[in-house]
């Protein structure tokens, strides 16, 4: 860089320098002086820098997050998910609609019975809602902790058991299936008063579990996206499964999943869905599309 | 450049050069351009003064008496065009601006931009939802270029403004006589033949061979520096016509009598016209701190580059498609500019500007700011610089023995012995015989600042005996003038004769004063203690010492005598007749002397020993006589006590000045005539082996010759020239103040010409300004590296982020909005603060800066900036990046790779660590969350980057912390973090999220460490000078 020392001529010269023999304007022992000295100080930095990651990670709890105020209140999410918010398919081009139906495969692969067998490891927690199960404090005192079991067979005609291995894609009735993120040692509290809720999704509303209702997100929609049927424990999210007790200590756990099926909806349109869950400690975002609820947009085509 | 006129003027004059120069017609423009420029360096090649004033006449076809014909007038003017100076080509307003805006380090700042567009549009061309990032990165880089650009132009035509205001407005009129009729026309009107008539006080409005005079006397100060005034007659004393009393010069002033004369030339060919288009002519060099500039963005770019292809490079490697990898390598080009430096080294310079303009010194452009402190040689002209600009009595000689007066400008000196009889008689003939008079109203002005009408010695006098004896107007009205004989060339004397104090004396009393020698011609006896003693041969030569003496020292010598005419053959009411003197002028009784100079100013012997002390040069440059020059130079220390020229070796030791090896001598003084004579190498001769130079007699294209000698200077055997600093006020000087890397006119005696020539103007005329200007110039660029060195560490922790973005797939930790954050806020203040910063040492003991060596930037400032505090900076920003993560649930460990999925916008179920699932916008927020904490940390370890960037080799604890705007600075930038941290709305404004307090400590332990790095780096820079650590980090 600090050529041009002796004109135009100089780029030779500057990058050896035959005379006073210098390779880039230095001389090898300065090379070797100045790369010594850079070794030595980025071995101390370096040396410094993963002794403080060191004393960050001795500050941390292995089992729940110092923070949780940007992960609660949970998100709800979706499978298969949507790429820009949407989930478009032919009905008579299967290739337009198997990555979903893989997806949904892949993730309800967890949840299939053979999967929950071990006894050591889960334990049934009832075919109803019920309230939490305390499982202890959150440290290593009592071990890992037992999983509540998810049947798959609570998701009905979304849980692909049946000879529909498309989940309803193929028909035209679409499944999601719906989950209410993971959060450790998160309590999501039934919602206190039913001001909030829809009407349709009244019938859903019990005890011990937290209702989802999913309806047209635009007023011209409500008459084009019919039926739509919810499948799982209480038809929400049953109390039971939580709290979460992270990790290290709840290996197996099993999130409760609701499946939502579309069976009606009108082909060759855009239609804009929106399922919510409801709580009273469940919060939703102007920014975030996904932070206790989520919109989608369906447009199947026939043709 | 009018050279079709200079053609013109050649045919005119010149005829047997038009003849040599006919076969290169030919030439192409350029080549005769250079000759062009050479033939005005040339000594002016008038001839009209020695021909004969018929000769003249016929020439222009004009005649003595009735002039020219108005047609012949109108058939002149429109061969030649108007009588007036072509204006130098003013730049357009547009082309200044653009200048701004594209000048030096804008350049970088647009290529930044372009690539930063350029960037966008190859994202908007192949993706769907482009991020705006370059966008607004092109936007705000524009923003901040065309900003600045504005902002410096103002500022320039703010001194700009400055100077118009120094401009005459007053249309010029001038009295011709035109078909035997005297008219009043417009001075632009006349034309070459006309016959012109001048009287005292009217500038002449062209080039005059002056045909009769009537005690006419010009001052052609403004032409050739000499403040005397010459007495201009119809004869041609002189070869050279600038030395020849019968031409007078264009804009030149007539200071009393009246004169006619045929003009010669008019406009552009006048000598005055000659000059001025040389200097318009002239091109200036690049300013040094625009080379240092220039220089930095080699640096910078090369950096940029390197880094951008290396990582281009790995891009590709790690399996980035090609356009990836060309937008990583556009954005990594761009980090490296360092957005905020622009406006930092303009603030920085505007402000040394304005210290200095407080300081009398009032800098044109604002890249001359520095141009001082690396200046190492000063041509000073004489007159009005390093002088008073008024003559001053200095010494008198009565009763055998030399007196000193007082010379300073606030009479703080000694006086001398005012009682004697002598001091009284040769006090009322100074008086009497004088025709200079205080102007009117100025009863309450101290005597030396009042005006006075009447030539320069006459006002010393006048000055000179007011303040010594009292009003000089009551001692005139007590002795009654009755008949007076004015000075003319071939008395050389003026005398007058009065009636007596005493009114019972009836006795007339004459009084002379003239040249010593003719004076002591017309004694017979000499005063001494009041008594009257013949003169002897003793005396005499007493008196010759004394006058060998006062005129050694360069001073003007005038004799005084005075006689009481006897009463028997002057009765009261003899009629005396100056025009055929019927009265006595022998036999007198001589008096005594008194000598004039135009003394130094006070200041200047100590700034000129304050130049030689920082390692500069002082040559002085006059158009006076050597003699006057040498005792100048001599009383202000251009030439120091004890160093003497081949002359004085000469007298000393007695042998011919061709003996003595000019080896010896360290200071010289060389007349303007031999300058002609020597070759260019003798002149390099001259300026390399002596110290203290003095060039008398010079004209203006010889200043020319010797600015550009002393920028061949080579010092230190280094191939880059001098550096030179050039002062002046007439228009003499204007081709010099252009040529010079930096031209210094005199705001209150300089001429137009002159400052729009100059670089700097000094508005109170005084040499010693120029120091402040060369401290300052010293302490600003010294202030400039540490603040560059301060803006350039941020530039580490803020590209590094983005590196490890690329290579390891992170999550961005630190955003572009949030760079710029730093470096077009919070970096502003503490870097502009440090332009306020104290100097470390004595920098006026320091020799003047090598420009080849001793750079703005160099890799050494590179090398600590970005390989060492940068980087410790960036792992303070880093840790607190991971700190924010980890408390929030996501592990170093877990991060690696991470970003594809931590990226996607569908992706809402996102696992930490702790298996907790995140929706896209959650983990967003957390990630600007560590931008700005990435931002507050790298506020932090700047806090230490300030503190250490105060100083370059002491500690910090010999600094101290005095700088009240650092300090301030320092609050600036912490209080502006966290109101862009905690101010509701920034989420969506600038998507910047509240930290909790502790994250505030993170990088803490990083500020702390760069402190104590740079404190140890210094100690051993300062234990061990000339050490491995200097070599390779003492910037």
């Amino acid at each position: 860089m600090s050529a041009n020392k002796e004109g135009d001529g100089g780029w030779k010269s500057f990058l050896w320098n035959s005379e006073r023999k210098e390779f880039l304007g230095r001389t090898g022992s300065s090379w070797f002086k100045i790369f010594l000295f850079y070794l030595i100080f980025y071995g101390c930095l370096a040396g410094i820098f993963i002794g403080t990651i060191q004393a960050l990670l001795l500050t941390l709890s292995d089992y729940k997050p110092t923070y949780q105020d940007r992960v609660a209140p949970p998100g709800l999410s979706h499978t298969p998910r949507s790429e820009k918010f949407e989930i478009s398919y032919n009905l008579n081009d299967p290739q337009t609609y198997v990555k979903y139906v893989k997806s949904i495969s892949t993730f309800l692969d967890t949840y299939s019975d053979e999967r929950q067998e071990e006894k050591a490891k889960f334990e049934d927690c009832g075919d109803v809602p019920r309230t939490y199960t305390e499982r202890g404090d959150l440290d290593s005192e009592n071990g890992v902790r037992m999983a509540c079991r998810f049947k798959r067979s609570w998701l009905g005609e979304c849980a692909g058991l049946a000879n529909d291995d498309t989940y309803g894609f193929k028909t035209g009735e679409p499944c999601l299936i719906a989950k209410l993120n993971r959060i450790v040692n998160f309590r999501p509290r039934p919602p206190t008063s039913n001001a909030s809720i829809p009407e349709a999704g009244m019938v859903r509303v019990q005890p011990n579990v937290i209702p989802i209702h999913c309806q047209n997100k635009r007023e011209e929609d409500a008459n084009k996206i019919g039926e739509i049927r919810y499948f799982g424990l209480g038809n929400g999210f049953p109390l039971q499964y939580y709290p979460y007790y992270g990790k290290l200590l709840h290996p197996q756990y099993l999130q409760p999943l609701v499946a939502i099926k579309f069976t009606n909806l009108t082909f060759n349109e855009e239609l804009r869905l929106e399922c919510k869950v409801y709580g009273a400690n469940i919060d939703y975002s102007e920014k975030d599309r996904y932070q206790g609820r989520f919109d989608v947009k369906f447009t199947i085509s026939n043709s | 450049m009018g050279y079709g006129r200079s053609d013109s003027y050649r045919v005119a004059t010149t005829t047997e050069k038009d003849e040599k120069e006919s076969p290169k017609k030919a030439d192409t423009k350029a080549e005769k351009k250079i000759k062009d420029m050479d033939d005005l360096k040339k000594e002016v090649p008038l001839t009209e003064h020695k021909m004969s004033v018929e000769e003249v006449c016929q020439k222009y076809s004009t005649d003595i008496v009735q002039g020219l014909t108005n047609a012949k007038a109108a058939e002149y003017l429109a061969r030649d065009g108007p009588n007036a100076l072509t204006p130098p080509p003013t730049t357009p307003e547009w082309v200044k601006f653009c200048r701004q805006l594209f000048g030096g380090f804008s350049i970088l700042l647009w290529t930044g931009a372009i690539l930063c567009f350029l960037a966008y549009a190859i994202q908007a061309a192949t993706e769907d939802e482009p991020a705006g990032d370059n966008l607004y990165l092109g936007i705000v880089l524009s923003a901040v270029v065309i900003i600045t650009g504005c902002f410096s132009y103002f500022q320039e035509a703010k001194s700009s403004k400055i100077m118009e205001s120094f401009k005459n407005m007053v249309p010029q009129q001038a009295l011709v006589i035109r078909e035997g009729e005297k008219m009043q026309i417009n001075a632009e009107e006349v034309v070459a033949g006309d016959l012109v008539e001048v009287k005292g006080g009217d500038r002449i409005p062209a080039d005059l061979r002056i045909v009769s005079s009537h005690g006419c006397k010009v001052d052609n100060s403004s032409l050739t520096g000499e403040s005397e005034p010459q007495t201009r007659s119809p004869d041609c004393t002189h070869d050279n016509p600038l030395e020849t009393r019968n031409v007078a010069f264009f804009s030149t002033n007539c200071v009393e009598g009246t004169a006619r004369g045929i003009v010669v030339c008019t406009g552009d060919r006048t000598v005055m016209g000659r000059i001025a288009t040389l200097t318009s002519g002239l091109e200036s060099g690049k300013t040094p701190i625009a080379k240092e500039i220039e220089h930095f963005i080699h640096l910078i770019t090369g950096v940029a580059v390197f880094l951008g292809i290396t990582f281009f490079i790995l891009a590709v490697c790690l399996g980035y498609t090609w356009l990836e990898a060309v937008i990583f390598l556009i954005g990594i080009i761009v980090a490296n500019v360092p957005e905020g430096l622009l406006a930092t080294v303009t603030v920085c310079l505007t402000l040394t500007a304005k210290r200095m303009a407080r300081k009398n010194c009032l800098v044109k452009n604002l890249e001359a700011v520095e141009t001082l402190g690396s200046t190492s040689t000063i041509c000073s002209d004489k007159t009005g610089t390093l002088t008073q600009n008024r003559m001053t009595v200095a010494h008198m000689w009565f009763d055998n023995q030399i007196h000193e007066a007082d010379t300073t400008e606030d009479q703080s000196g000694a006086s001398f012995d005012k009682s004697s009889e002598t001091w009284l008689a040769l006090a009322r003939v100074a008086a009497l015989c004088n025709r200079a008079q205080f102007k009117a109203a100025q009863d309450q002005l101290p005597i030396l600042k009042r005006d006075v009408a009447g030539d320069a010695s006459e006002s010393a006098l006048l000055k000179c005996i007011e303040l010594s004896c009292g009003s000089v107007k009551q001692m005139r009205e007590k002795n009654k003038k009755v008949a007076e004989i004015p000075f003319n060339s071939t008395n050389k004397y003026q005398l007058s004769v009065h009636e007596t104090e005493n009114e019972e004396d009836n006795r007339y009393l004459l009084v002379m004063k003239g040249a010593p020698e003719r004076i002591l011609d017309r004694c017979s006896t000499i005063l001494i203690q009041g008594k009257e003693q013949p003169m002897d041969e003793e005396m005499k030569d007493a008196f010759q010492n004394a006058y060998m003496e006062l005129g050694g020292l360069g001073e003007r010598v005038l004799g005084f005598c005075h006689l009481l005419m006897p009463e028997d053959q002057y009765p009261k009411g003899f009629a005396f007749d100056c025009d055929d003197v019927n009265f006595t002028t022998e036999n007198l009784c001589f008096v005594g002397l008194m000598s004039m100079i135009d003394p130094p100013r006070a200041a200047v012997p100590d700034a000129v020993g304050k130049c030689r002390s920082a390692g500069i040069k002082v040559i002085m440059v006059t158009g006076d006589h050597p003699i006057t020059a040498k005792a100048i130079a001599k009383g202000v220390g251009i030439i120091s006590e004890g160093n003497e020229t081949v002359e004085d070796i000469a007298s000393r030791l007695n042998i011919p000045v061709s003996q003595v090896n000019p080896r010896d001598a360290k200071a010289c003084v060389i007349h303007g005539t031999d300058l002609k004579d020597l070759s260019q190498e003798q002149m390099d001769d001259i300026l390399r082996n002596h110290t203290e130079i003095v060039f008398a007699r010079t004209s203006p294209q010889q200043k020319l010759i010797i600015v550009e000698g002393c920028q061949r200077q080579v010092r230190h055997t280094q191939t880059d020239g001098a550096i030179v600093a050039v002062t002046g006020d007439g228009v003499n000087d204007s081709p010099a103040l252009k040529k010079a890397d930096i031209g210094v006119a005199m705001g209150i005696s300089g001429s137009d010409v002159s400052k729009q020539a100059a670089d700097m103007i000094l508005l109170d005329d005084n040499f010693a300004s120029i120091v402040t200007g060369v401290e300052e110039g010293r302490l600003i660029f010294d202030n400039l590296k540490k603040s560059i060195a301060y803006t350039l560490t941020s530039n580490i922790p803020e590209i590094t982020p983005f590196l490890f973005f690329i290579l390891v797939n992170i999550p961005l930790p630190l955003g572009t909005i949030t760079i710029l954050c730093i470096d077009l806020g919070t970096d502003m203040v503490p870097a502009i603060s440090l332009a306020y910063e104290a100097a470390e040492s004595d920098i006026m003991k320091r020799q003047p800066r090598n420009p080849t060596r001793d750079k703005l930037v160099n890799e050494r400032l590179i090398s600590i900036a970005y390989g060492q505090i940068g980087m410790i900076q960036a792992l303070g920003g880093f840790f607190s990046y991971f700190v924010i993560l980890a408390e929030n649930g996501f592990l170093p460990s877990l991060l690696v790779g991470i970003r594809l999925n931590w990226d996607d916008r569908s992706n809402n179920d996102l696992e930490d660590s702790y298996g907790q699932q995140w929706t896209y916008e959650q983990r967003k927020i957390v990630e600007y969350t560590c931008h700005t904490a990435f931002f507050v940390s790298i506020v932090v370890v700047q806090w230490a980057d300030v503190i250490i960037c105060k100083t370059r080799r002491n500690s910090v604890f010999q600094q101290g912390m005095r700088n009240k705007i650092l300090i301030f600075g320092l609050f600036e930038e912490t209080a502006l973090a966290a109101f862009l941290s905690y101010t509701p709305g920034m989420d969506v404004a600038l998507r910047m999220y509240p930290l909790k307090p502790s994250w505030w400590f993170c990088a803490f332990p990083y500020s702390f460490l760069i402190f104590v790095y740079d404190e140890i780096r210094k100690l051993i820079l300062r234990r061990n000078p000339g050490g491995w650590v200097e070599k390779e980090t003492y910037y």
